[in-house]
């Protein structure tokens, strides 16, 4: 029983890490249509950002001065790649050209950091003490992006409900082209979601290098159990970010528990496959017809 | 028909001038030496240390005249650790670039991949896998550096029924193909020692957080957990996984086991405070020991030529590729400068044991081409080190 505790509790925290990928996912989507694939290699960046300017010992000050800072740096990144992937489209739901500039992008990335850093992975050192749960030590990092999911999640639900530039996107969401007829700045509004994106994955990246691999070749694993994740819940669906994340983070720690490591990755594949196959706009998603 | 035969006649007097001339023209020609290297995948680590010691090794080789007075030319190929990328990375060596020798691959699933090309286009290489099934039957023309996994078995086994008095043991290891042969050997291994298998765990290259594995091992409560790993960071993910749980159960790790600076970096300087490895004997020593004069000018060598990343070299390992490259040359050199599979394979099988360099004692033969044997290993302290790669052994 303890361990399946302890399980429940690091699923939760590394889900927590897939969540925050797929409201990023969620956010531009919503927006454009556009899937954007750098997300993975976007927070291995945020953690990087975490290695280059965290001391060997940090403290919680340091610490809390850079989040922001974090956030900010990537969402000014997020908006200038952006802008190069929305350049080529006047209509980013008919074209893809996005799915080509995404996965480059993601691909540079990857490239640079080895270029820069070589192939070993990077280590940091959290500025909180490891929590003790059940005789074990859990890294506080876990926790702390536990928290950081709900708070982009209550951020996201008060800027989407209470703002005039969160309701004009929201708008986009439900209807481009009628967005468009009415005067809003379609385009603007895109950059927008983009460095609001960037500002969530980069803080995610930050909070979560104790316990990620920080390497040329990591952001794979993120972006797609992050792209799992905003499935599984609901593609478009902050909601369902906020529970697929931790649904794949636990199951896949469950699997490897129970039958063996080798079922880790299986298991949350299988998982969208079965999400898509009963229920295919996701947990929390709504079907909606399409006009072909 | 006078002129017509005039033709011929010159044509048939020119050409063994023509011939001798493009023979003389082909033994002066550059030997190309492919070099399969994961620079990029969850490898990379190892790749580096592939890429500086085949670069290292083939530097000194054209600073003394090359092989067989031919300068070696080096094209390297990143497999980026993928047997799919490592089959074209293969198909462009053989056909393109037409490669006399290889070195590498690394890891056994890219090696038996590529193998059926090499032996069909015969090419010689040595390569620093360590799967069971790399056969002579599977690769006629192909060796290995790398102590195979039966043979590093055997000995944590034997470490753990001999020193820790082990009555229970379990395994994890990596999913490449050369730790499922490892499994199968140490259970093999555990059973013939009357040692129970308390369990066996599976993680992925580069997983932060094995914490599931352990927890799913430590229900078994084994004795000790063997551990086989190909690079340093996944042992320091598991110490520190295996720490973070209150685990202290003592580990005995693989070769792998032995890339300390990773281990270190993600672990801290207590990574290895329960964990002993398997390692070469050529690569260890005990404190009454005189200093190894040879493997410190290697190690001045590898510190001159790439200062940046000296620090995180697994030295030991890096010898492997750059001897790899050697006996390829005593080879080579041996058969009078034939460079074709079959002749190479014929003189490594009958001569390996001449070969004198960083490793010296090789063992391969009709029946194995492993080069290095169960004998040339031993069980080491990874955090004691000495003219900074050897390694203390157990039992001083």
């Amino acid at each position: 029983m303890d361990e399946l505790v302890i399980i429940l509790v690091r699923g939760i925290g590394l889900g927590a890490v897939y969540s925050l990928v797929a409201m990023s996912f969620n956010i531009v989507h919503n927006s454009s249509g556009i899937l954007n694939f750098a997300q993975g290699n976007m927070l291995v960046l945020g953690g990087l950002f975490a290695f280059f300017l965290l001391p060997q010992e940090p403290t919680v000050a340091r610490w809390l001065l850079l989040l922001p800072a974090a956030a900010l740096l990537y969402a000014a990144v997020l908006a200038l790649q952006g802008y190069v992937t929305l350049l080529p489209l006047r209509s980013s739901v008919e074209q893809h050209s996005w799915l080509i500039t995404t996965l480059a992008v993601s691909v540079i990335i990857g490239a640079v950091i080895l270029i820069a850093q070589g192939p070993h992975a990077l280590s940091v050192k959290s500025p909180f003490a490891n929590f003790r749960l059940l005789g074990t030590r859990t890294p506080t990092a876990y926790a702390l992006a536990a928290l950081l999911a709900l708070g982009w999640y209550a951020a996201l639900r008060w800027f989407h409900a209470r703002t005039i530039t969160g309701l004009a996107m929201s708008a986009l969401a439900q209807d481009l082209e009628a967005a468009r007829a009415v005067g809003l700045r379609v385009r603007r509004l895109q950059l927008y979601a983009f460095a609001i994106s960037g500002a969530i994955v980069g803080s995610a990246g930050f909070v979560a290098a104790p316990v990620m691999s920080i390497s040329a070749d990591s952001g794979i694993i993120y972006v797609v159990n992050g792209f799992i994740a905003a499935v599984i819940g609901g593609l478009g669906s902050n909601a369902g970010a906020l529970i697929g994340g931790p649904l794949v983070g636990v199951a896949g720690m469950y699997a490897a528990f129970q039958y063996g490591g080798q079922f880790q990755n299986a298991v949350s594949l299988a998982l969208l496959i079965a999400v898509l196959m009963l229920r295919p706009e996701g947990l929390f998603g709504r079907a909606r017809a399409r006009r072909v | 028909m006078y002129e017509r035969r005039r033709h011929a006649l010159a044509t048939l007097l020119l050409l063994p001038a023509v011939f001798s001339a493009s023979q003389a023209l082909a033994q002066g020609a550059p030997i190309k030496l492919g070099a399969m290297i994961p620079l990029t995948g969850g490898g990379a680590t190892v790749g580096e240390s592939g890429q500086i010691a085949v670069e290292l090794a083939v530097r000194n080789i054209n600073a003394s005249g090359g092989i067989a007075g031919r300068k070696v030319q080096l094209v390297i190929a990143d497999y980026q650790t993928e047997a799919t990328v490592g089959v074209s990375e293969a198909k462009r060596l053989v056909f393109q670039e037409k490669v006399d020798l290889l070195v590498g691959p690394t890891y056994s699933q890219v090696t038996l991949a590529v193998l059926p090309m090499l032996n069909e286009a015969k090419i010689p290489s040595v390569n620093v896998s360590g799967s069971e099934k790399l056969t002579p039957g599977v690769g006629p023309y192909a060796f290995s550096m790398l102590a195979n996994a039966e043979a590093q078995a055997k000995v944590m086994v034997d470490h753990a029924v001999r020193v820790r008095k082990a009555q229970s043991a379990a395994i994890i290891s990596d999913n490449g193909a050369q730790a499922k042969t490892a499994v199968d050997a140490l259970k093999a291994e555990l059973a013939a020692r009357g040692v129970k298998l308390a369990g066996v765990q599976e993680y992925q290259y580069r997983q932060a957080d094995m914490t599931p594995q352990l927890l799913a091992l430590r229900r078994g409560n084994p004795d000790v957990v063997l551990l086989f790993t190909s690079n340093g960071e996944d042992t320091g993910n598991m110490v520190k996984s295996a720490a973070e749980l209150g685990w202290n159960v003592p580990v005995i790790g693989s070769f792998g086991a032995t890339f300390s600076g990773p281990a270190f970096k993600i672990a801290g300087k207590d990574a290895y405070r329960n964990l002993v490895a398997v390692n070469y004997k050529g690569f260890s020593y005990c404190p009454s020991d005189p200093p190894a004069t040879g493997f410190q000018q290697f190690v001045g060598q590898v510190k001159a030529f790439k200062p940046e990343a000296f620090e995180r070299q697994p030295l030991a390992y890096l010898s492997l590729w750059y001897d790899a490259v050697y006996v390829l040359k005593a080879a080579v050199e041996g058969t009078g400068g034939k460079t074709d599979g079959p002749s190479v394979a014929a003189w490594l099988e009958a001569n390996s044991g001449t070969f004198r360099n960083i490793n010296s004692g090789l063992t391969a033969s009709k029946s194995t081409h492993f080069l290095v044997g169960q004998d040339a290993l031993t069980v080491v302290y990874p955090d004691r080190t000495r003219e900074g790669a050897l390694l203390e052994r157990v039992g001083c």
